[in-house]
């Protein structure tokens, strides 16, 4: 770490006597250590040891960024030159800045050590498993990887963090196969710290792959109706993700094109929807600490009971549209559980689409969106029956959040967000062909 | 380096590969009046690959010296070694390794930040002074080039540079319901550098009021019919269906996954008409958008025919999947960055032109759209595939009609492909978009306009 204190410290100081008003360095190196199962066989083992640095000048209030991968004197030198020219091409703008100082903090968690040898047992177990509890799924592309790294986030106002951590992640991405019959492709990753961690075991993996092998069975739908969405935890942490970025993102407010701009304190959802950032809730696995910005990542709702608590900001575009920076940039989320469990959830829906994967064009700003359900199943008079293919959804995001039916108390935690199923009304389900 | 790279190549009995990289770009984006992007990067590294039985090792690292090379060279060795230990395969060596060579003569050329900036923010003055009734604007300028030196343990050696660069704009409006509208388009650019495209911001004017003329009418615009429909999927969508819709099937490394491609080689997958290949550098007697000349394991690059009048007849393989498949490797295995290893990726695919005329194949439509501009697209193995569309027209009696809001088309590439029954005699190519699977890829697909049946979403 002292190596990367004194390569931050390089970079501000020659900033510094560049000119540069206000500036922000960061320094990394890292390790990651790989396995790969392609198509069901391992394939590759792959190491990668890396660095890198990213500096940020403020100059007459102009800006300028470079990132680079070199620490040594002389890719330095050339990267301070680089972002002064930078900073003295840009325009000027009062919005720009570096964070205040406030507490500076060091940080080190999780699993410093990849334990290879573990690992790669919890891998090869998890192939096993696979192959023999599902014998009709393949294993498409998996990738197992241990991350390590440690990181210097530095300021000219004084501001200094350290962070050190290290996780596992596993990445299955599966189809289900049965002589010329095969489903779509669908995926689950998970992070965690031990690495002999039961991988199979962990939430909902099971359940997907169970699901996957009932697809076989998929039939394009045909017709046409307005009913219930339900979505899996994982396909609703996607759509949140796009409302989040497009009601509440940097872009949408500066551009002023978020149809939620002005409804800040204001109700934007039924009441019962809490969307909450939790980079540092304990079930989160070595999540945000340190903004991209260089404050201390804290929790915050997005929506609370309904109503929109705060946007997703940096601090310059905060600034920039007269709101608060929000308290982290992590995309780690969790929606507050509600108090049904599944199968009750789905036993009132007369008729709708148990929806688990979603792809689908990028929504309009005004949140209107259209895209095929994958891995997906009719709901019929409380059942979840058949399978479904070719079969498209189409609705209003903003408006689909007051249509909230109901909201599961089953709770998926996958190392990076914690989503239970979430139903919506008035959603419109269409198949290939109309009857 | 170079030196101690070929050295420790020189004895290997099995194929091995080490690549030294840099990665260099610059970006600028301008929303709204304000410059929120003002940055460059360089990134520098060395990766090696070794194989053994069956089975490969990789290492990579960001310093770039002859000590991190023959650490790198160390680990990937240790890493084929350990999974052959746990794992093995036990296949034969790869007979099918090449050793092309090529050198890129052609240098490398910067351009200082300032040209950017002063470029992308006379356009936005431009479309300020010009369009006061917008709701936003934005103007990006990317810029960037991978330079990538290649060197196998069967004496292939490759100095490749692939520079890129692209104006993009983006502009939205307000609708009478207080929605908003958007639309964007990637205005010139192309394989090679900022100055090679870019002088004048006022050579751009003209496409900007394009844009905007269309954003007007799609301001006024209606979700069309969901169901299937006869549709015109114009010629800069094309692309990507040869791409997003067939080429991934049609990867050998998702054929081995069990694609749908895997149990339709040799039989009749699209109308006669279709014809698809994947061009490694030179495309209908021209230059292909973005040329690949040797690839990441030493192969040289030809192009690879993946359908021919309707009939798949191959696939695109790097050395392992072409042996296990008895094909010839066409140089599909290629890395994105130093710390990646080869994949099999797709280069420049494309749907061949037919005969039609574009205003006799909307003629032809009495009912059904007409679909010019997409903005993202998914493929499944199955080969049901997605593609947001962001800009199109009803089709009335042969006729435009009114224009759409954003929708999305959907359908199953083999079924959809044998619906097809007009091509448009021009192949529009577009070059600007990263293809992501494991890793990014900068990839160029085209095509001509199509007649054909599609899933199409509305509201």
């Amino acid at each position: 770490m002292e190596k990367l204190k004194k390569a931050a410290q390089y970079m501000l100081d020659a900033l510094q006597a560049a000119g540069a008003d206000d500036a922000q360095v960061s320094c990394s190196e890292g390790k990651t250590e790989e396995f790969n199962v392609d198509a069901g066989e391992f394939s590759l083992i792959r190491s990668v040891f890396n660095s890198g640095a990213a500096i940020k000048v403020i100059k007459d209030h102009r800006k300028g960024t470079v990132v680079l991968n070199q620490l040594d004197k002389e890719a330095v030198d050339a990267a301070v030159n680089e972002v002064i020219a930078a900073a003295d091409s840009g325009a000027p703008d009062e919005a720009f800045c570096i964070a205040a100082k406030e507490e500076n903090l060091a940080f080190k968690e999780g699993s410093l050590v990849c334990d290879k040898a573990a690992f790669f047992d919890s891998v090869i177990k998890l192939t096993e498993d696979i192959a023999r509890d599902y014998p009709q799924i393949m294993i498409e592309q998996l990738i197992a990887t241990h991350s390590y790294g440690k990181r210097v986030l530095a300021n000219t106002n004084g501001v200094l963090f350290t962070e050190e951590d290290g996780s596992y992640n596993v990445s299955v991405m599966y189809s289900a196969h049965d002589g010329e019959a095969a489903t779509s492709f669908n995926y689950f990753d998970f992070d965690f710290l031990d690495p002999r961690t039961d991988i199979l075991s962990l939430d909902g993996a099971r359940t997907m792959l169970e699901r996957a092998v009932a697809e076989l069975e998929t039939r394009p739908f045909t017709g046409k109706f307005v009913g219930t969405a339900v979505f899996s935890p994982a396909c609703l942490g996607d759509l949140l993700g796009i409302v989040t970025g497009s009601f509440t993102g940097d872009l949408a407010l500066i551009e002023g094109t978020s149809v939620w701009k002005d409804k800040l304190g204001q109700k934007v959802a039924d009441e019962r929807l809490t969307l909450s950032v939790i980079p540092r809730d304990p079930r989160i696995v070595c999540g945000e600490r340190i903004t991209a910005d260089g404050y201390k990542a804290e929790n915050f709702d997005i929506i609370k009971d309904g109503v929109l608590n705060s946007f997703c900001l940096s601090e310059y575009a905060a600034r920039k549209t007269g709101n608060a920076r929000s308290k982290s940039t992590s995309g780690s989320i969790a929606v507050k559980p509600g108090d049904k469990p599944f199968n009750e959830l789905i036993a009132d829906i007369e008729k709708g689409i148990l929806v688990c994967r979603f792809s689908g064009g990028e929504p309009a700003n005004n949140g209107d969106f259209s895209g095929v359900a994958k891995n997906s199943f009719l709901i019929e008079n409380g059942k979840v029956t058949g399978p479904v293919s070719e079969t498209m959804i189409s609705g209003n995001m903003a408006e689909m959040l007051f249509h909230l039916r109901g909201i599961s108390a089953d709770v998926v935690c996958d190392g990076s967000s914690a989503l239970p199923y979430a139903a919506f009304d008035g959603v419109t389900v269409s198949g290939a062909a109309e009857e | 380096m170079d030196d101690y790279i070929k050295k420790a190549l020189a004895g290997v009995t099995d194929h091995a590969e080490a690549r030294m990289q840099t990665a260099r770009g610059r970006h600028v984006s301008v929303v709204g009046g304000n410059l929120v992007g003002n940055t460059s990067y360089v990134t520098h590294g060395v990766g090696a690959r070794f194989y053994k039985d069956g089975v490969w090792g990789f290492a990579s690292d960001s310093a770039c010296t002859p000590e991190s090379a023959a650490a790198v060279i160390a680990a990937a060795k240790e890493n084929a070694a350990l999974l052959h230990s746990r794992k093995p395969k036990n296949k034969p060596a790869l007979a099918n390794a090449q050793a092309a060579r090529y050198t890129e003569a052609r240098p490398f050329r910067d351009v200082d930040q300032k040209a950017l900036t002063d470029y992308a923010r006379a356009l936005d003055g431009y479309i300020e002074k010009t369009y006061p009734d917008l709701a936003s604007r934005s103007v990006v300028i990317s810029a960037n080039c991978i330079e990538k030196t290649m060197y196998t343990a069967e004496g292939a050696f490759a100095y490749q540079l692939f520079p890129r660069v692209y104006v993009i704009v983006i502009l939205s409006a307000e609708t009478a319901d207080g929605a908003t509208v958007e639309l964007y388009d990637i205005l010139g650019g192309g394989e090679g550098y900022f100055p090679d495209y870019y002088d004048d911001p006022a050579a751009l004017h003209e496409a900007v009021d394009g844009l905007y003329r269309e954003l007007m009418a799609k301001k006024e615009g209606v979700f069309p019919n969901a169901g299937e429909r006869l549709c015109i999927i114009d010629s800069a969508i094309a692309g990507m269906v040869a791409h997003e819709a067939v080429g991934h099937t049609t990867e050998a490394d998702l054929v081995l996954a069990g694609s749908v491609a895997a149990t339709n080689l040799n039989k009749q997958v699209a109308s006669p008409l279709i014809s698809l290949t994947d061009f490694a550098h030179t495309a209908f007697g021209e230059r292909a958008p973005l040329p690949v000349y040797v690839d990441d394991e030493g192969t040289e690059c030809k192009d690879a025919v993946i359908i021919k009048d309707g009939i798949l007849v191959g696939y695109m393989n790097n050395l392992e999947s072409a042996a296990h498949f008895g094909m010839e490797p066409m140089g599909n295995a290629r890395a994105y960055a130093y710390s990646d290893e080869p994949l099999i990726r797709m280069r420049n695919t494309a749907l061949h032109p037919g005969t039609d005329k574009l205003a006799d194949m909307i003629a032809s439509v009495d009912d059904g759209y007409y679909l010019t501009r997409t903005q993202n697209g998914q493929a499944d193995t199955t080969g049901e595939f997605m593609f947001g569309i962001t800009m199109g027209y009803e089709i009335k009696n042969g006729k435009l009609g009114r224009a759409l809001r954003d929708t999305t088309i959907s359908g199953v590439a083999f079924n959809m492909l044998k619906t097809v029954d007009m091509l448009s005699d021009t192949v529009h190519w577009d070059s600007a978009g990263y293809c992501g699977k494991k890793q990014p890829m900068p990839v160029s697909m085209g095509g001509p306009a199509i007649r054909c049946r599609v899933n199409i979403g509305g509201r």
